[in-house]
């Protein structure tokens, strides 16, 4: 692989997308509403609740075994504060979504774009193999969209810590768990979103479809999210490395699918 | 060594159309030999397999019956360094409208794996060579039709490649540009020894440039040699125009009344066109004859079958691709 090949696609994409208003909206907007709104529209309007409203009830044994493993001092809160550091949790969660919904424009753009707009035949008959095109094309919608949840979960973080100290005098971000995401699965899910990107932009022709079945196609890669985050709740640091090994298992299966899919051929006949 | 060369090069295209897999046949058994330095103009109507041609040959497409070679160089089995070794011009200029010329140029250089130093000193001639440098840093977009034309000429030959594939490469450019680029073009065939593959619909551009043209029609070849060669094969068509300073009904009947196979009279324009069969010895002839019936004649021409002509009847007026075969 010429890995300077590779840098020439990616370089070029992202000078594309620093002047594409409507990718740049979607890298630094969608961030900018998860890390700000949600803690907004969910925590701050609990810190108006009555803590007294809370007590009586219990979290149940699940919440409790779940939270007791990760959250240090859990065990010393009242009702009122496990609520809001669960609360804290969940919408956490939501910006690990942005792995998901960063590549599914940056990819679109970039793959399905260049069919559209027809650039994609000056690279088809450069010598630059299929293998090189779709590492840049992982590369160049990974760096946003790492770029992107990073400012987005560590927004969320400082937001969500000032809203819970103040209301129930703890911190509870960065934790191991959500570093863990942010700088491990966040990625993983990215290069796992631009590959099945890859995969629609063969059999699409216009950056429209390529939404529509995209997003589609990346519902799955919600689950998986879920099915990582709970695992890593329930078990032990084996789970959570085996869980990035299976993922890079099924990053590499996928590269190779994504590599003979986006086959010069095709996308050339296809785009016409 | 060939530039070019092809044997029996075949594409089918498959389709669906009713649930039914179709093939269509787009290349037809063509078979191509082009030498270093040529100009090779492909002719034919929309839809002929010029543009498929192109693809096959620039290691786009793959064949599906035959082959082809670039200086040697397999477009199945060496297809990289066959790309390494082409440029290509494509049918729309499809530039990065949101990145300057500059930027176009310099993405296009890297992936052909230019040294970086050469890159910029590179980007300055060929932007000289097609009067962009005063565009350089414009978007592209920015540019009118003609502008990104020239700019997608000067990215498909940025790494000055040996042997250069163009889609209709004046096509939107204004006479003075399209000038410079046909200038350019015979300049590199004859100093660089650049070989070029043509693809146009334009006769004009074709019968200037082009040391051999040949004419594709629903995929077939269906003939080729130089723009003189072309024009010989309806050598019979020939016409001589004979014009008077006065017309006169004497004139006409003596040509009606004589051994000559008429082919018009215009007694508007007082003008008589008749077929010669053996121009060199029989045109001093007739002169003779008419002198000599003190006709006022004050002009005679030999009016020679164009390009156009020869291309118009050659090709088929039917354009529809061929149905190769059916499965369910």
């Amino acid at each position: 692989m010429n890995f300077k090949r590779v840098w020439a696609l990616t370089r070029k994409d992202l000078r594309e997308f620093m002047k594409s208003k409507y990718v740049m909206s979607a890298i630094i907007g969608i961030p900018l509403l998860f890390a700000v709104l949600f803690p907004f529209a969910t925590l701050m309007p609990m810190t108006k609740i009555n803590p007294a409203d809370f007590e009586g009830g219990d979290f149940g044994v699940f919440v409790e075994n779940l939270f007791s493993k990760t959250v240090k001092g859990w065990d010393d809160l009242d009702n009122y504060g496990k609520a809001m550091v669960l609360m804290a949790y969940i919408m956490f969660v939501s910006v690990l979504l942005l792995p998901i919904i960063i590549p599914a424009v940056t990819a679109s753009e970039s793959v399905v774009g260049e069919k559209e707009r027809k650039t994609i035949e000056a690279i088809l008959a450069s010598p630059i193999t299929e293998s090189e095109i779709v590492a840049a094309k992982i590369l160049s919608s990974l760096l946003p969209s790492f770029l992107g949840t990073a400012v987005a979960a560590v927004g969320y973080m400082v937001i969500a810590d000032v809203i819970l100290w103040n209301s129930i005098g703890i911190i509870i971000f960065p934790d191991f768990l959500s570093i863990v995401f942010v700088l491990i699965f966040g990625p993983l899910f990215s290069i796992i979103s631009v590959e099945l990107m890859i995969m629609v932009s063969t059999k699409v022709k216009s950056v429209r479809d390529s939404y529509q079945v995209g997003s589609l196609i990346v519902l799955p890669l919600i689950l998986l999210i879920a099915a990582e985050m709970f695992s890593f709740f329930f078990a032990s640091y084996a789970t959570l490395f085996g869980g990035v090994a299976g993922m890079v298992v099924i990053i590499i299966i996928l590269f190779k699918i994504a590599t003979k899919i986006f086959d010069r051929e095709k996308m050339i006949t296809k785009m016409t | 060594m060939l530039a070019i060369e092809t044997r029996q090069l075949t594409k089918d295209y498959e389709i669906k159309k009713d649930r039914k897999k179709i093939y269509l046949r787009a290349v037809d058994n063509v078979n191509l030999q082009i030498k270093e330095s040529e100009i090779y103009c492909l002719l034919g109507p929309n839809g002929a397999g010029k543009t498929s041609t192109s693809r096959l040959l620039t290691a786009i497409l793959r064949p599906s019956i035959g082959g082809a070679r670039i200086l040697g160089l397999d477009v199945v089995e060496d297809a990289s360094e066959v790309r390494s070794k082409v440029g290509l011009l494509t049918e729309t200029p499809a530039l990065y409208e949101r990145l300057t010329v500059r930027q176009n140029l310099n993405f296009i250089a890297q992936l052909y794996s230019i040294p970086k130093e050469d890159i910029n000193p590179r980007i300055e001639e060929i932007v000289d060579l097609f009067d962009l440098t005063e565009k350089i840093d414009l978007s592209a977009g920015s540019l009118s039709k003609g502008m990104r034309q020239k700019v997608s000429i000067a990215r498909a030959m940025i790494h000055d490649p040996p042997v250069l594939f163009l889609d209709e490469p004046t096509a939107s450019l204004a006479p003075e540009s399209a000038k410079i680029v046909r200038e350019q073009i015979m300049k590199l065939a004859k100093t660089k020894k650049r070989t070029f593959f043509i693809c146009t619909h334009n006769l004009f551009e074709a019968e200037r440039l082009a040391t051999r043209v040949g004419i594709i029609n629903r995929g077939k070849i269906i003939s080729q040699g130089s723009p003189a060669e072309l024009r010989e094969l309806k050598k019979d068509e020939t016409s001589t125009i004979f014009r008077f300073s006065s017309w006169s009904d004497i004139i006409k009947n003596y040509f009606q009344e004589g051994d000559y196979e008429i082919l018009e009279i215009d007694p508007e324009k007082k003008s008589i066109s008749i077929f010669i069969s053996d121009i060199e010895n029989e045109t001093p002839q007739i002169i003779e004859k008419l002198i000599n019936q003190k006709f006022p004649m004050f002009e005679v021409r030999h009016e020679y079958p164009t390009l156009e002509r020869v291309y118009l009847e050659l090709v088929e007026s039917e354009n529809q691709p061929v149905v190769k075969e059916e499965v369910e």
